[in-house]
C-alpha cells in the first residue's frame, strides 16, 4: 500500500513539474478593455467578431499566448485598474488618462513593446498628445470628434439656421422658446462630474481660452475664460438649457434630444447611431459649435488609450519576451480586418492611417470627421495635474451654477493647480 | 485533559468559527483602514510610507469638509428622526385590529424590501422634471397648471433625498415597534380603563416605556444604517452641485474613486467609523447600566 502511494505521489509531482514547466513557456497578458457600447463585450470575449471573439482568434494566432481579457464599464474601470495595479496583475489597460502612471513610473515607454511599423500608422498628432519628457507612453485606440447637433424639422419649421456666433445662439434659443411655447430646450449643457470638463473645452476654446496657455502652462483663470464660462452660466439662468445641468449628463441630453424635446446639443459624432438604438424618428444633421463673435471655433476632440504596465518581477529575457507579445497583442489589434470592425461597430473615429480608406468605403460620413479631428482640439491630459484640473474646472461650474463668483472660482483653481505642478517638480 | 479545562475550552471551540470569519471580514479590514489612514498613498493605490496625521489634515483641511459633516448630520437626525415618529404612528395603527391588516403590513414592506439604488432610481423619475409621474398626476388632476421643477435648488434636491431616505427607514422602524407592541400585556390597559386613564395616559405612561427597548435597538441600528447609507444620495445626486449634497460616506467614496485623493479618503472613514464607535459605545453603556439596574 505504501508503495502504491509512494508512486501515486511521485507521479503528482512529476506532473506538476511538468504543468510548471508549461506554464513558463506561456506568456499571460492580462488586458482591461473599457465598454464602449453592449457591443464591446461580445466583440472582444462573445461572438460579436465573425462568429467568434477577438480573445478566441488571437490565442489561435500566438499559442504562446494568453489573454486574460476583461472589458470594464467605464463607471468602473478607474477602480478596477487601481486594484489590479496595486496587485501587480495589470498589463495592459484601455483608459483616457495616462499622465498620472507615467509620472508615478508605472508604465512602459510605447518604443520598448510596439513594432515600428504599427508605430509609424498612428496619426501623428494623437501620437503627440501622450508624450510626457519626450517619450510616448501610450497608443490611441480611438478619438471622437464633437459637433452642434440640431433638430433639422424643428428649424425648418421655424424658418431659421443653426447658430455659429454665441449672440446667435442666445437669438435662435430664443426664439425656439417662444415658437414651442416653452415645451423644448433650446440647447443643451452638461455641466456633471461625467463630463462638465468638455463643457468647459466647448465654450473657453469658442472664446480664445481654454485649460492652457501658448506655453503649455495652465491658465484655467484667463479673462476669456471667465467670460466663457459666465456666458455658459447665463444660458442657464436664462432658461435657453435643461434645467438640472449639475446632474443631467450628456446621455440625459441625447435622450432628449432623440425624444424631440431638445432642438440642440453638442455630441460625438456617432449622434445618429445613438438616436436611431432609441428608435428615434428626429431629422438631426451636424454643424460647428457657436463661438463668440470674431472668435473661430474650435472642434473638440476626444482620444482613448492603450498603454502597458511595467512588471518589475521579471527578468530582463521575461520583460523581452512579455514585450513581444504586448506588440502582437496590438499588431492583432490594428491589423485593418479587425481594427476597422471594431471601429465602425462603436461608431468612432480611428487612430491609424491604414484603417482610414477601409472606415470611408463603409461609410463616406467618415471623411468629414476625420477632417473636423484633424483641426480639433484635445485635452491637455498629457500634463500631470489634468485629473485634478478636469475636476477642478467642473466643480466650478457647479458653484457658478449657486451663484458663485466665476471669476473667484477659477482663481481659486488657478491657484490650487499651479501649487500642485510646483510640488510635483 | 480533566472535565473542567475542557468545560471552560467549549465555548471558546463553538465561537471559534464565527471569531474567524469576523477577523478575517471585519477586523482584517478595518486594521487595512487604519494603516492606509496614516501611510502615503499614490492616486494609483499604491501604498508608501507612514505620514502620520497628514491625511487627516489634508481631509479635514478640503474645502467641502464641513459642508458635507453639516449634511451628514442633517440626514442622520432628519431621517432617524422622523422615520422614527412616523414608523412610531404607523405601528400604532397596524396593532389595532381591523379588516386588510395583514395585506397593509405586508405593503409597508416593500419599500423596505426593494434595493435602495432600485428606490431613488424610482423617485428620480417621479420627480423629474420633464417626464415625471408627479408632475403628470398633478397636471392630469388639473393641481397645477405647468409643469414644476421639482429640483430647482440643491437645498430641495438634499430635501429629496431625506424624504427618500424616511421613505425607506420607516417600515424597519414599524416593525421593530410593532414588535415591541406586541409584547405588551393587555391586561395593563384594562387595568388603566378601569382606573379611567385617558388615551393619552396609557401611551405615556404604558405603551411608550415598554416600548421604549425595542425604539433605542431601531434608533441606534438606524444611526448606524442611514450614517452609512450610500446609494440614495449617489442615485440621486452623486453629490452635486460642487459636493453640495454629498454625505460623508458618498464623499469619500468620490473622493477615493473620481478625485483619487486617496490617503485624505481613508482618513474620512476613520472619522467615520470612531464616529459610529461612540455612538455605538454610548448605547453599549446605556443598555449596560440597565442590565445593572435589573
Amino acid at each position: 500500500m505504501k508503495k502504491i502511494m509512494a508512486m501515486l505521489l511521485a507521479l503528482v509531482m512529476v506532473f506538476a513539474l511538468g504543468t510548471s514547466a508549461f506554464a513558463a513557456d506561456e506568456i499571460t497578458l492580462d488586458v482591461i478593455i473599457c465598454q464602449y457600447s453592449p457591443g464591446t463585450q461580445d466583440w472582444f470575449l462573445g461572438t460579436g467578431m465573425d462568429g467568434s471573439n477577438f480573445v478566441d482568434k488571437f490565442e489561435a494566432e500566438n499559442p504562446g499566448i494568453k489573454l486574460n481579457l476583461e472589458v470594464v464599464s467605464w463607471n468602473d474601470v478607474y477602480t478596477v485598474a487601481d486594484t489590479r495595479i496595486a496587485d501587480g496583475k495589470l498589463d495592459i489597460l484601455n483608459i483616457d488618462v495616462f499622465a498620472n502612471y507615467a509620472n508615478e513610473g508605472l508604465l512602459e515607454p510605447v518604443s520598448q513593446y510596439c513594432p515600428e511599423d504599427l508605430y509609424n500608422d498612428f496619426f501623428p498628432s494623437f501620437i503627440a498628445n501622450s508624450v510626457i519628457d519626450d517619450t510616448v507612453w501610450a497608443v490611441p485606440d480611438l478619438a471622437s470628434a464633437r459637433a452642434l447637433w440640431y433638430n433639422v424639422d424643428m428649424f425648418d419649421e421655424m424658418g431659421i439656421e443653426p447658430p455659429t456666433t454665441w449672440a446667435e445662439l442666445e437669438d435662435v434659443s430664443q426664439t425656439i422658446l417662444d415658437f414651442y411655447d416653452g415645451e423644448v430646450y433650446p440647447w443643451g449643457i452638461d455641466m456633471t462630474t461625467d463630463e462638465g470638463q468638455a463643457a468647459f473645452a466647448y465654450y473657453t476654446w469658442g472664446n480664445g481660452g481654454g485649460f492652457i496657455d501658448e506655453d503649455g502652462n495652465w491658465a484655467l483663470n484667463s479673462d476669456a475664460n471667465v467670460e466663457a464660462i459666465e456666458y455658459a452660466i447665463s444660458l442657464v439662468n436664462n432658461g435657453y438649457t435643461n434645467p438640472n445641468p449639475a446632474t443631467q449628463t450628456r446621455y440625459d441630453l441625447e435622450d432628449m434630444f432623440a425624444a424631440g424635446d431638445m432642438a440642440m446639443v453638442i455630441a460625438p459624432n456617432d449622434m445618429p447611431t445613438y438616436c436611431a438604438g432609441k428608435d428615434s424618428t428626429v431629422n438631426l444633421a451636424s454643424a460647428p459649435i457657436p463661438a463668440n463673435e470674431g472668435m473661430t471655433g474650435s472642434g473638440v476632440g476626444v482620444m482613448d488609450r492603450v498603454m502597458a504596465f511595467k512588471d518589475e518581477s521579471l527578468s530582463e529575457e521575461e520583460t523581452a519576451a512579455r514585450d513581444e507579445a504586448i506588440g502582437k497583442f496590438l499588431e492583432f489589434f490594428y491589423r485593418p480586418e479587425n481594427y476597422v470592425g471594431w471601429v465602425s461597430m462603436e461608431g468612432f473615429l480611428p487612430a491609424v492611417n491604414s484603417a482610414v480608406a477601409a472606415l470611408v468605403e463603409s461609410d463616406p460620413s467618415f471623411e468629414a470627421w476625420l477632417s473636423v479631428l484633424d483641426t480639433s482640439k484635445f485635452y491637455p491630459t498629457a500634463l500631470g495635474e489634468w485629473d485634478a484640473v478636469k475636476q477642478g474646472v467642473i466643480k466650478a461650474e457647479q458653484n457658478a451654477l449657486t451663484g458663485a463668483d466665476v471669476r473667484a472660482e477659477l482663481d481659486a483653481l488657478q491657484a490650487d493647480i499651479v501649487a500642485q505642478a510646483e510640488a510635483a517638480k | 485533559m480533566n472535565r473542567t479545562l475542557q468545560k471552560k475550552i467549549k465555548p471558546y471551540i463553538w465561537l471559534l468559527p464565527s471569531i474567524i470569519l469576523m477577523a478575517v471580514f471585519v477586523i482584517f479590514p478595518i486594521l487595512i483602514v487604519f494603516r492606509l489612514a496614516f501611510s502615503e498613498v499614490s492616486k494609483a493605490g499604491i501604498v508608501g510610507g507612514f505620514v502620520g496625521f497628514k491625511n487627516f489634515r489634508d481631509a479635514i483641511g478640503l474645502p467641502a469638509f464641513k459642508t458635507v459633516m453639516l449634511n451628514t448630520f442633517y440626514w442622520v437626525i432628519s431621517v432617524v428622526g422622523l422615520s422614527t415618529v412616523f414608523g412610531f404612528i404607523i405601528a400604532m395603527v397596524l396593532n389595532q385590529k381591523f379588516h386588510g391588516r395583514k395585506i397593509a403590513r405586508a405593503i409597508l414592506v416593500l419599500p423596505w424590501a426593494t434595493s435602495l439604488v432600485i428606490q431613488a432610481s424610482v423617485w428620480n423619475y417621479i420627480i423629474k422634471y420633464e417626464y415625471g409621474n408627479l408632475n403628470n398626476v398633478l397636471l392630469n388632476l388639473g393641481i397645477i397648471k405647468e409643469a414644476i421643477n421639482w429640483r430647482s435648488s440643491y437645498q430641495i434636491e438634499f430635501i429629496w433625498e431625506c424624504g427618500v431616505g424616511i421613505f425607506v427607514t420607516i417600515p424597519f422602524v414599524t416593525f421593530c415597534v410593532l414588535s415591541g407592541l406586541q409584547s405588551i400585556d393587555s391586561t395593563l390597559y384594562e387595568a388603566a380603563d378601569i382606573d379611567g386613564a385617558s388615551y393619552w395616559d396609557k401611551l405615556w405612561r404604558i405603551t411608550v416605556p415598554l416600548v421604549k427597548p425595542s425604539l433605542t435597538v431601531s434608533t441606534v441600528l438606524n444611526i448606524i444604517y442611514v450614517f452609512n447609507s450610500f446609494p440614495i444620495v449617489y442615485t440621486m445626486t452623486k453629490g452635486a452641485p460642487a459636493n453640495k449634497t454629498d454625505t460623508l460616506v458618498t464623499y469619500l467614496y468620490m473622493l477615493n474613486y473620481y478625485n483619487r485623493q486617496k490617503g485624505p479618503a481613508t482618513a474620512l472613514s476613520v472619522i467615520g467609523f470612531l464616529v459610529l464607535c461612540i455612538c455605538a459605545g454610548i448605547y453599549m453603556v446605556g443598555v449596560m447600566r440597565k442590565e445593572e439596574d435589573l
